[in-house]
């Protein structure tokens, strides 16, 4: 149990991150709905028509674990994303590199001025001699722009436009793969993003579910709120705090004057808390 | 370097995955559903990963945490070796494995979950480098995804599950042909741990917290200090509510968001050097940082 607690200690790093990019470059003026249908492939996969640069249809896999768009070397080339006469030299398995998508259409949905990886992906070239032509995969760079809901009952797929601009995945990754080799090799230190006026413990052997509250400031936001030395923290913002760790990187998701729910175990009852939690450190 | 580095980038970063592992568990698709119907929905906190990964927190048969990414690449729950043996799930050699219990955060308790307990190359490669800033240890596939309509938007911070009432998802079919597998990948995971310990890489995903203060204040103009909490290290060290923050830890501070920078690196413990305006004086302070948020 020590090792998993360890573990889920372990689990936490990227909080702080995120936080920051969560908020919307633009807002959009409208934000008309988009249906995308797709087809079921047997391996399980979701198949969409893909145009590039008004080219095409392909068919494409649709991979909400992939970083990037990604086309293989013949549609680059038949669209035009890759200059046919082209002589760079191609690294492992193809790889070009980064190019410029001008036009994306994904179905119904068009998206201007998008980014794949010009690669030929050996799963993607298993799967297409199993199952007919598959040509690439379309991932994060399009599906993070809109409030994407997948149905697979229906098999279609309905985007709405919501501003989101995402951060170039593949230059993060890159940037990540250097930096890795002088990185700080110290844990990583979290602060909440507001003051919550209260602290937590988990002694070593304590293996049940939450951490201790110890201390609890009584003119604190959650000590107005009710919060209680001796409560059993077991979520925060929905979030579970099995460790001290988590609990900081839960808080370090919750803004300054946003509302959130403690849930804490009291007497043998679960208790919901509203807090509203202030600037502070 | 680049040229070098971008492949196994690219190949541990995307989660498509082949198996056809899956293919010994056949579901029947259920008929007579009507499309469209609405059913519960829970809300499922998540994060994006550095890689940009959706995670979401899974506890299996009541261990974990475990983070998980959403992945529609991939046919089934996939967890690693590590993981199933502290979950306590069996090993299958072929086809998937029986969950106890497969909790999603947020409250949502899949019914009937299976997964496929084998290591991915990708989340071995990611790991070994700490690509993502996060240990992984497993995707979410198809055979969980299709049960829900699933609700991705990133400028929420919570991801919608909504259950379809009456659907079962069509099950896994023999795919024939093909040269099955990742198309021979195998071989990228040691070959990225191989890279990491050649280029000194040892990933270190452990958080520890900042250390608490216990100031409130305004940042309108400058940082003033609007109350100090009783019985806190700011209290201690005699601060005082309107006190303007001049320096921390040697650096100006303008803005609230100078301030985190400054204390970005200042765990429970550290002593804190603080120069604040009082009145006409300038007066320099030491907070010993205490544990709370």
């Amino acid at each position: 149990m020590r090792a998993i607690l360890a573990l889920a200690l372990f689990a936490a790093a990227p909080a702080l991150v995120v936080s920051q990019e969560r908020v919307p470059a633009k807002k959009l003026a409208k934000a008309e709905p988009v249906v995308v249908p797709f087809e079921l492939l047997d391996s399980r996969h979701m198949a969409v028509m893909v145009k590039l640069n008004g080219k095409g249809p392909y068919k494409l896999i649709f991979d909400t674990g992939a970083p990037m768009n990604l086309i293989n070397n013949r549609i680059a080339k038949d669209s035009g994303v890759l200059d046919a006469k082209n002589k760079a030299p191609a690294g492992l398995f193809g790889t070009m590199g980064q190019k410029k998508v001008a036009l994306l259409e994904v179905g119904p949905a068009k998206l201007e001025n998008a980014t794949a990886v010009v690669m030929d992906h050996p799963t993607v070239a298993a799967i297409s001699e199993a199952l007919g032509p598959i040509d690439g995969i379309i991932g994060f760079p399009f599906f993070a722009r809109y409030k994407a809901t997948i149905d697979y009952q229906k098999r279609e797929m309905t985007l709405v436009p919501n501003g989101y601009v995402p951060a170039d995945a593949m230059e993060a990754l890159m940037g990540k793969m250097m930096a890795a080799q002088n990185a700080d090799k110290g844990p990583k230190i979290v602060g909440p993003a507001a003051l919550f006026g209260f602290a937590v413990d988990k002694p070593a052997g304590d293996t049940a579910a939450g951490v201790a509250v110890t201390d609890v400031l009584k003119e604190g936001a959650a000590g107005k709120a009710g919060l209680k030395a001796g409560d059993r923290l077991l979520t925060l913002d929905a979030r579970w705090t099995d460790t001290i760790g988590d609990t900081y990187l839960a808080a370090s998701l919750v803004r300054v004057g946003r509302d959130v729910v403690l849930v804490v175990e009291r007497g043998g009852q679960e208790v919901r808390l509203t807090v509203r939690p202030v600037r502070g450190v | 370097m680049r040229r070098f580095l971008a492949p196994p980038a690219f190949l541990a970063g995307l989660l498509l995955v082949l198996s056809t592992a899956p293919a010994a568990d056949p579901v029947p698709a259920k008929a007579g559903a009507k499309a469209g119907e609405k059913g519960k929905r829970t809300e499922v906190p998540y994060r994006l990963t550095d890689t940009k990964h959706v995670m979401v927190r899974v506890k299996l048969n009541g261990k974990g945490p475990f983070n998980l990414i959403l992945d529609t690449g991939a046919p089934a729950v996939f967890i690693t070796k590590a993981v199933a043996k502290k979950a306590g799930v069996p090993v299958t050699e072929k086809g998937l494995s029986d969950f106890e219990k497969f909790e999603i955060e947020g409250g949502l308790v899949v019914p009937g979950a299976k997964g496929r307990v084998e290591d991915l190359f990708q989340l071995d490669g990611m790991n070994g480098m700490g690509l993502a800033g996060v240990e992984l240890h497993g995707v979410v596939g198809y055979n969980v995804l299709a049960k829900y309509r699933v609700e991705y938007d990133f400028t929420a911070d919570r991801l919608g599950f909504e259950e379809i009432p009456g659907f079962e998802p069509p099950g896994f079919v023999r795919i024939s042909g093909g040269k099955g597998g990742q198309g021979q990948l195998e071989m990228m995971g040691p070959l990225m741990k191989m890279m990491a310990s050649m280029m000194g890489i040892k990933p270190n995903f452990a958080v520890a917290p900042r250390g608490f203060v216990g100031v409130e204040y305004d940042d309108k103009d400058g940082v003033v200090i609007t109350k100090v909490l009783t019985d806190s290290p700011a209290a201690k060290a005699g601060v005082k509510a309107g006190d303007k923050l001049l320096e921390v830890r040697s650096t100006e501070i303008e803005t609230a968001k100078g301030l985190t920078r400054a204390l970005a690196k200042a765990g429970v413990g550290t002593r804190l050097r603080v120069l604040v305006k009082r009145g006409s004086d300038d007066v320099e302070l030491t907070i010993d940082l205490g544990r709370g948020l």
